[in-house]
């Protein structure tokens, strides 16, 4: 009878994938903020300046907004999304 | 109460609360395997310990002296400088965490060195890491010193008893050669905070640092949570701040002739941020000077309000100036910054204006730079590294990362507003933009009418630099006990030797920190910025190959990590030798020498992985392989 394969642990695979979901966040967080900020509110004529709630519209849209949407992805991806793996020897669970 | 006493009362307090954090931590160690909890904490960190000592480690003094000092210089452009905060916790926490917990639990690994030697089995590439451990964050921990005895100077000037004994302090020392010169109520400062944070991080080890950490985040949230409504009820509402912004002109740096008329039959001592007129034109000195009774001083360094309705509003403010009646000023010489004075809206628009640079103060390039600097230099730090070696289980890393993105939400975006709102409030602060921190607190703690309220507000830049200087301090002891001492030349040492060592080298560490800082080099910002970008140049590639490569070769993390150190270095020293100042980097395609760096490492540990040593196959089937 053939020997079984060995098999990666559940926890790396789990945090290999988990990380690669994070790089991938990572790099539209810097797709959308330095794009859209470059674009928006580089050498801004003052007069066209908007403003939304008091802050600069480049700065809203560009940063505040996707602030907020990965601050949401990531108690959504934390609380519900990630992996309780077993940590090994100490591990209290 | 005074602002004054109440910020010796909020710092007595603090102190006293920080003792007793250290002397709890000592009866833990008591119960403990002594090297584990005092270098990690036994892992048992539960969520709100692991996510504070977390957020509090990684704010710096600098979160809290120069970013709100960039803020004030250069305007709304910093929420670009700052923006990859928004994905900082899930990178800095989400992309190790759990995967570097686990493979410190299979080896049993303490430190960060540990991990890399135990992964390998190679006791080299644990020598190479604590050398670079110890080389970089030495020097970190001088420049945190310096900042931390800076910042403690601010808050407690105006108290009476402060410059007292530090006056009787510079009598004593002033003049034996190595404090010649010495300002004593730095001296006086470094003394107290070398003291306090060198006994409660030696006598309490990992848990003081963590406890007291939690104790400074709280701190640090606090202080921008209060300071946030009262700036923007005493500005008149954000929209009005910004479109005052809007319109305003950097203001132009230069010198002037300050003359005391013949009438004075006293030397003047003018202060720094003295107020004075000239016709319509409206100048603060950007330095001390003293001009002798009937005489002049010529160049005296000034800056000048350069915004039309900034000097109309400034000129009817009598009150301001309040410089001696028989002072005079001539032979005004100013120049304009290189970017951002053509015409107004250069604060509320990138690159934001620059005294010297022609492409602003963040061109494309460099907003890229720091995209990556804070969010991925940020996962790099050792120091971050041991941290994610000490929660207790997966469970208390998610939930931590959700409070560490509650935690930077309530502080940085914040902070942002509430220095935009200080160039309305506190015109002409350029020329000492590193006190507008403090120099904010007390005007609006003061106009607000609870003065008392400034010590603690003040608190929070101490607190921020006191958790980073703990853990560095922490983190070389345990090097050189743990990694040099224990693994490589005597592996049979007993507990107890252990123990007085460890004490021994925590102090040790410390008192010659001290003593470094008392003449410390200057550059503080600079010498931050090298050290922690270098430390990610050097781990963060060997460390990510490490533990998610099985293929990956000690060989290979080595050459990575030797590579990053290298390229980064080599940047900074060219710019030595093109630019004439080591912390003038070199910029290749105005990239910052950590993208560099990391890129190198990056590339040198899977070329290396590849092209150097063998796997081992056990190694591989320990740290990858369900058993």
């Amino acid at each position: 009878m053939d020997k079984e394969q060995p098999k990666y642990h559940p926890t790396f695979l789990h945090t290999r994938r988990e990380a690669l979901i994070i790089v991938a966040v990572y790099v539209l967080a810097l797709l959308w903020a330095v794009p859209y900020c470059y674009f928006k509110g580089y050498a801004l004529d003052p007069a066209e300046l908007r403003v939304v709630w008091g802050v600069p519209a480049w700065v809203f849209w560009g940063i505040g907004v996707p602030w907020m949407l990965a601050n949401i992805f990531t108690i959504w991806f934390c609380g519900f999304y990630m992996e309780d793996d077993d940590l090994g020897e100490g591990d209290t669970v | 109460m005074s602002g004054g006493s109440a910020a010796l009362y909020t710092f007595v307090g603090y102190i006293m609360a920080v003792f007793v954090l250290a002397w709890l931590a000592n009866r833990l160690l008591k119960q403990r395997s002594f090297l584990s909890e005092y270098f990690l904490g036994s892992r048992s960190l539960g969520v709100v310990a692991f996510a504070l000592t977390f957020a509090a480690t990684s704010a710096s003094g600098g979160s809290f002296t120069g970013f709100p000092s960039k803020i004030y210089s250069h305007g709304w452009v910093l929420a670009l400088w700052i923006g990859s905060y928004m994905v900082v916790p899930i990178c800095m926490m989400g992309l190790i965490g759990k995967r570097i917990n686990q493979v410190a639990r299979i080896a049993g690994s303490i430190t960060v060195p540990d991990v890399l030697r135990d992964r390998f089995q190679s006791p080299a590439f644990g020598l190479l890491a604590t050398a670079l451990i110890v080389f970089f964050m030495a020097f970190n921990l001088v420049a945190q010193c310096k900042a931390g005895s800076l910042i403690l100077k601010t808050l407690l000037s105006g108290v009476e008893l402060f410059h007292q004994t530090a006056f009787s302090l510079g009598e004593m020392v002033g003049g034996h050669g190595y404090f010649s010169g010495v300002d004593p109520e730095y001296l006086f400062c470094l003394l107290v905070f070398g003291v306090v944070v060198v006994v409660y991080t030696a006598y309490g080890g990992f848990h003081a640092v963590v406890w007291t950490d939690v104790m400074q985040g709280v701190v640090m949230v606090v202080g921008v949570v209060i300071m946030l409504p009262l700036a923007l009820n005493q500005v008149g509402g954000l929209e009005r701040a910004t479109q005052q912004m809007a319109r305003m002109l950097p203001p132009e740096r230069g010198t002037a002739t300050l003359r005391l008329e013949p009438g004075a039959d006293e030397d003047y001592a003018v202060p720094v941020g003295t107020w004075l007129r000239s016709g319509v034109r409206v100048l603060r000195t950007a330095g001390p000077v003293v001009i002798p009774a009937g005489g002049e001083v010529r160049e005296v360094a000034v800056l000048e309000i350069a915004t039309p309705e900034e000097v109309e509003r400034l000129l009817g403010e009598n009150e301001r100036f309040v410089a001696h009646a028989a002072l005079r000023v001539s032979g005004i010489e100013t120049k304009p910054y290189v970017y951002g004075s053509e015409a107004p809206g250069a604060y509320v628009s990138g690159p934001g204006p620059s005294r010297d640079a022609a492409d602003g103060f963040l061109p494309l390039s460099l907003a890229v730079s720091f995209f990556f600097m804070w969010a991925i230099a940020g996962t790099g730090q050792p120091s971050n590294f041991v941290r994610l070696m000490a929660f207790n289980r997966a469970r208390t890393l998610r939930f931590s990362i959700c409070t560490v993105v509650v935690h930077y939400s309530l502080i940085y975006f914040p902070l942002i507003i509430i220095f935009c709102c200080a160039r309305i409030l506190l015109p002409g602060m350029e020329a000492e933009s590193d006190r507008i921190m403090p120099a904010m607190v007390v005007f609006l703690t003061d106009n607000a009418g609870v003065a008392w309220l400034g010590g603690l507000l003040v608190a929070a830049p101490f607190a921020a630099v006191m958790s980073t200087v703990d853990s560095f301090l922490l983190m070389i002891a345990s090097a050189l006990v743990r990694d040099v001492y224990q693994r490589n030349l005597r592996p049979d040492v007993s507990e107890a030797q252990i123990r007085r060592l460890s004490y021994l080298c925590t102090v040790c560490i410390g008192v010659g920190a001290v003593v470094a800082s008392v003449n410390p080099p200057q550059f503080l910002q600079d010498i931050i910025v090298y050290t922690g970008s270098g430390l990610a140049a050097c781990f963060l590639g060997p460390v990510v190959f490490a533990l998610y490569w099985p293929r990956a070769t000690a060989g290979g993390c080595m050459m990575g990590m030797v590579g990053g150190f290298l390229a980064h270095l080599g940047l900074y020293a060219a710019g030595a030798g093109v630019k004439g100042s080591f912390f003038v980097p070199l910029r290749v395609l105005n990239m910052d020498p950590i993208l560099w760096g990391l890129g190198v490492s990056f590339a040198a540990s899977y070329l290396g992985g590849r092209l150097v040593g063998e796997v081992d196959e056990k190694l591989v089937q320990k740290f990858f392989y369900a058993r």
